[in-house]
């Protein structure tokens, strides 16, 4: 997972050095350019131009080559136009943000060196099925555009984009050189689009498939890799639901000496992750498939699980455990030691299953799991890794009222055993605010602070209050703070510190929150660096809405569904903010009429509205 | 039709209408502990069994159905009011499930009903199902992955490791089925023969339809029988079709009788 930016992009995606980039993973750094091919470029550049005039325009380029960071970039192209041109012609990776906040063809005609694009698509919320499916995002005009342009593409690194399998195939064929394909929370495409990219791209070093939606098209994609020796040195398909022809496998790893990380899906049994191991011992990051088996194994044939572990001394990075036989857990002690990230997200393990594992991960900085560790687990969490910086606790039975097993307790024990944490996602059933109060007061360093109290409206379940001064302190206290979700009982209060407070907040995602249309100025007049707004099933309306217009050409986009605005105010925010693309998302069955807007999706854009537009969708 | 939200206020008149016999024996028995917290879970509500909501439930469906809300509510004697505000003292009964909410991503929510099957065909971990009226199980799956529109078959080729999809509602006849194939396989079916194929080696497929070419256009029908394209007419074909598969030419008549020729499927 740490190495795994694009995952961790909603968080970080202005960062270019994640700080969890550990040194033993150098692959998939994807923020740094190859800084040796940006320098044959220039030195071409060089040789064809000699008029004095130019000289400068040559030293700037040997400069800027060096700028990787895009922030960096941005503002050096608006130094003058000479900048702005050479910037644009040494920029080789580009990152966008919102795939409707410019066309392809302006993409291509600024920038003409690409090698790396990183597209992003759908809003988050699209995630938790709060838009309709074929809502937009394809990529295909994307890679038909660059298609022409970029013949020298590399990489391509896509999250909540509509993705087919004839673009695969498109891009398989433009691209000779492609190296990298990273997908992520991808659709639309199957293992046939699959087959065809592993077929043709020869020189393809990174296929991560991750938490995408793969059709089964019961196709071998495995056995469609060259039968030479490979470039791969990441394969990760832990998402896709179809089997995978073992057998073939195993010789693509036996033929993969770059290989580092490996992320396995669940229908790779525990005895042959077992036979991997044994021939790929200088395995990274692994994901471990289902960690189970299929039969009653007869006892005597056991092999020996743990001593193929231990023979993965470089292993630092483990998830999977897809369909976890608990009894078999105990393997991993050998590596435990050496792992900086542990991903148990998908396995129901107890606490007295878990406790003899963590005791032994002193080294543990990023680790996920579910609440079934209970707050025992967290606790015994807070007491070995003094290292954490990133922990996400996802619920095992998402519903509202289910039991929730953790609560303020491992909040509070997480918060003071774990000082170095940067970023939590945390579902629980109940929390008070003195626990949150004190992991602001514990944990300087957070960045990121999601909490979900899955129960709508639940106050402190001590004391009955809203969760006000909770959010309130973390704002407040944790001065680093960029990424914020709230839940909960909410009243305007909260959004009042948030406003007076989160001065660095750039993502911000509200549900079932605050009372009036206070609590969204507060924030979109007292936050100067949101980029990111989502608020769900909140009573803010058009005076809300209008508050914000100062705001909504510096944001990337704003989302508000089952709020209470009105298509009269979104039509007038259209008619003066031109740049600005007002979509208002309905049903099939609306009636065009109805002045409310159930679901209100807004960003800028220097082409103007996409013209791929499906019938539910009105562009204002 | 979609769960209400109410306090327990319930005309009798229409309660008679809606709740059959037994349960109404029930609540009538319990009237005294039907009020008491936990069992406000087990109150009736109009609306489906099993399904319940409260108050201040998603706006979204609220709104949406008001109108119709309306006439039912006002024989019931209860005043609908669709506004979203909330007390602390709010005592919340048993919540109904909101769309989305809580905010975790559908592969990761199959958890706590026991790990999906091995057969790969899970339509639990399709998370492109918008829950428009929303439900408490996930019983809006679909077994075929539903694309932009468009009719999507299968078809694999003898030779061929890669299979594609035909979307047939993009074709009006055989003609253009068979030139769609053609374009599709024609440059992976020179790959597989021919390391070293170019454009000018790729020899078009023909004959697929007439038993003239060296290969030959089956499917499968929605019975599960095999047979040849080409000889019913073309709308009943595409009404029937669940899968096709291009054979050689010279393997028909044991294609058609013994299976389906298929490669190996993938088993560990």
């Amino acid at each position: 997972m740490t190495q795994d930016r694009s995952e961790m992009s909603e968080d970080d995606d202005d960062q270019q050095s994640s700080p969890l980039d550990l040194p033993s993973t150098a692959i998939a750094s994807s923020s740094t350019p190859n800084k040796s091919r940006n320098c044959i470029s220039s030195s071409v550049t060089l040789k064809s131009q000699t008029f004095p005039d130019h000289v400068l325009e040559n030293v700037l380029e040997n400069v800027l080559q060096f700028l990787d960071s895009r922030c960096d970039r941005n503002a050096a192209s608006l130094v003058c136009k000479s900048w702005w041109r050479v910037e644009a012609l040494t920029r080789s990776e580009v990152f966008i943000g919102n795939c409707y906040a410019l066309s392809p063809a302006r993409l291509t005609q600024r920038f003409k060196r690409v090698r790396s694009l990183v597209l992003k698509g759908k809003p988050r919320f699209a995630d938790f099925n709060l838009m309709p499916p074929d809502w937009g995002a394809n990529f295909a005009p994307w890679v038909s555009t660059m298609a022409k342009a970029y013949p020298w593409l590399e990489k391509v690194d896509l999250k909540r984009m509509f993705v087919t399998d004839d673009d695969l195939a498109l891009l398989a064929d433009s691209f000779p050189g492609f190296k990298e394909l990273i997908l992520v929370c991808c659709e639309g495409f199957g293992t046939s689009g699959i087959a065809i990219v592993t077929n043709k791209c020869r020189k393809l070093k990174v296929l991560d498939l991750i938490e995408s939606e793969v059709t089964d098209d019961e196709v071998d994609w495995i056995s469609c890799f060259p039968e030479d020796v490979t470039c791969l040195e990441s394969l990760a398909f832990d998402c896709v639901e179809a089997p995978i022809n073992f057998k073939a496998l195993e010789g693509l790893v036996a033929r993969s000496p770059f290989l580092k990380k490996l992320r396995l899906n669940r229908f790779v049994s525990l005895v042959e992750l077992h036979r991997l191991l044994l021939g790929a011992p200088q395995l990274t990051s692994l994901g471990t498939g289902s960690f189970s088996h299929d039969e009653e194994p007869r006892s005597e044939q056991e092999p020996d699980y743990a001593a193929a572990f231990r023979a993965c001394k470089s292993v630092v990075c483990l998830s999977g455990f897809r369909e976890l036989m608990p009894e078999y857990l105990p393997a991993i002690f050998p590596v435990c030691a050496n792992l900086t990230s542990l991903n148990f997200s998908y396995a129901n393990i107890s606490p007295d299953m878990f406790k003899p594992i963590i005791l032994n991960c002193h080294k543990l900085q990023v680790f996920w799991a579910l609440d079934s560790i209970c707050d025992e687990g967290l606790q015994a969490v807070a007491a070995t890794c003094k290292e954490l910086r990133e922990l996400r606790i996802f619920p095992f039975d998402p519903r509202e009222d289910s039991e929730g097993p953790v609560s303020e307790l491992g909040l509070q024990a997480i918060s003071e055993g774990c000082r170095k944490l940067e970023s939590i996602l945390y579902f629980c059933q109940r929390m008070t605010n003195a626990a949150v109060i004190a992991m602001s007061e514990n944990c300087p360093e957070l960045t990121v602070f999601r909490l979900c109290i899955m129960g709508r409206h639940r106050p402190d379940h001590v004391t009955g209050k809203p969760m006000d001064e909770g959010f309130g302190a973390i704002v407040k206290n944790c001065k680093k703070l960029t990424r914020l979700a709230v839940s909960g009982l909410l009243t305007d209060q909260a959004f009042r510190y948030m406003g007076e407070y989160g001065k660095l907040v750039r993502t911000l995602s509200v549900a079932f929150a605050g009372d009036s249309d206070m609590a969204l100025r507060h924030v979109l007049e007292g936050c100067p660096r949101l980029q990111k707004l989502e608020i769900r099933d909140s009573p803010f309306g058009d005076v809300a809405l209008r508050s914000g217009m100062h705001r909504y050409y510096n944001m990337r986009f704003v989302w508000m569904s089952a709020c209470s605005l009105s298509k009269g105010c979104c039509k007038d925010i259209a008619r003066v903010m031109p740049n600005l693309v007002v979509e208002v998302i309905g049903s099939d069955d609306d009636d065009d009429n109805r002045d409310y807007v159930e679901t209100l999706y807004m960003y800028r854009s220097l082409d103007g509205p996409r013209n791929d537009a499906p019938k539910f969708v009105t562009i204002l | 039709m979609e769960g209400y939200s109410r306090n327990g206020e319930i005309s009798p008149k229409l309660l008679d209408l809606m709740i059959p016999q037994e349960r109404r024996n029930w609540i009538h028995d319990e009237k005294n502990s039907v009020f008491k917290t936990e069992e406000k879970k087990l109150e009736l509500k109009l609306g489906p069994p099993g399904e319940e909501d409260d108050d201040d439930s998603s706006i979204i469906r609220h709104i949406k159905k008001e109108p119709k809300d309306k006439s039912i509510l006002s024989l019931a004697g209860k005043h609908f009011s669709p506004s979203s505000t909330k007390t602390t003292s709010h005592k919340r009964t048993a919540p109904g499930p909101v769309v989305g909410w809580p905010p975790v991503r559908s592969f990761r929510k199959n958890l706590a009903n026991g790990s999906s099957s091995k057969l790969g065909n899970d339509s639990t971990t399709s998370n492109g199902v918008f829950l428009k009226n929303q439900k408490c199980d996930d019983d809006v799956k679909t077994m075929e992955p539903k694309r932009q529109g468009g009719m999507f078959v299968k078809i694999n080729m003898y030779g061929v490791p890669i299979g594609r999809k035909v979307d047939l509602d993009a074709h009006n006849s055989y003609e253009q089925l068979s030139f769609t194939v053609d374009k599709l396989f024609r440059g992976l079916l020179a790959a597989q023969r021919d390391l070293s194929s170019s454009i000018e080696d790729e020899k078009p497929i023909t004959g697929l339809l007439d038993g003239n070419g060296e290969y030959t256009l089956t499917y499968e029908d929605n019975e599960g029988d095999k047979m040849l394209v080409g000889d019913v007419p073309w709308q009943m074909f595409v009404s029937s079709v669940k899968r096709l598969r291009v054979i050689k030419t010279t393997e028909i008549s044991s294609a058609l009788t013994y299976g389906n020729g298929k490669q190996e499927k993938m088993r560990r």
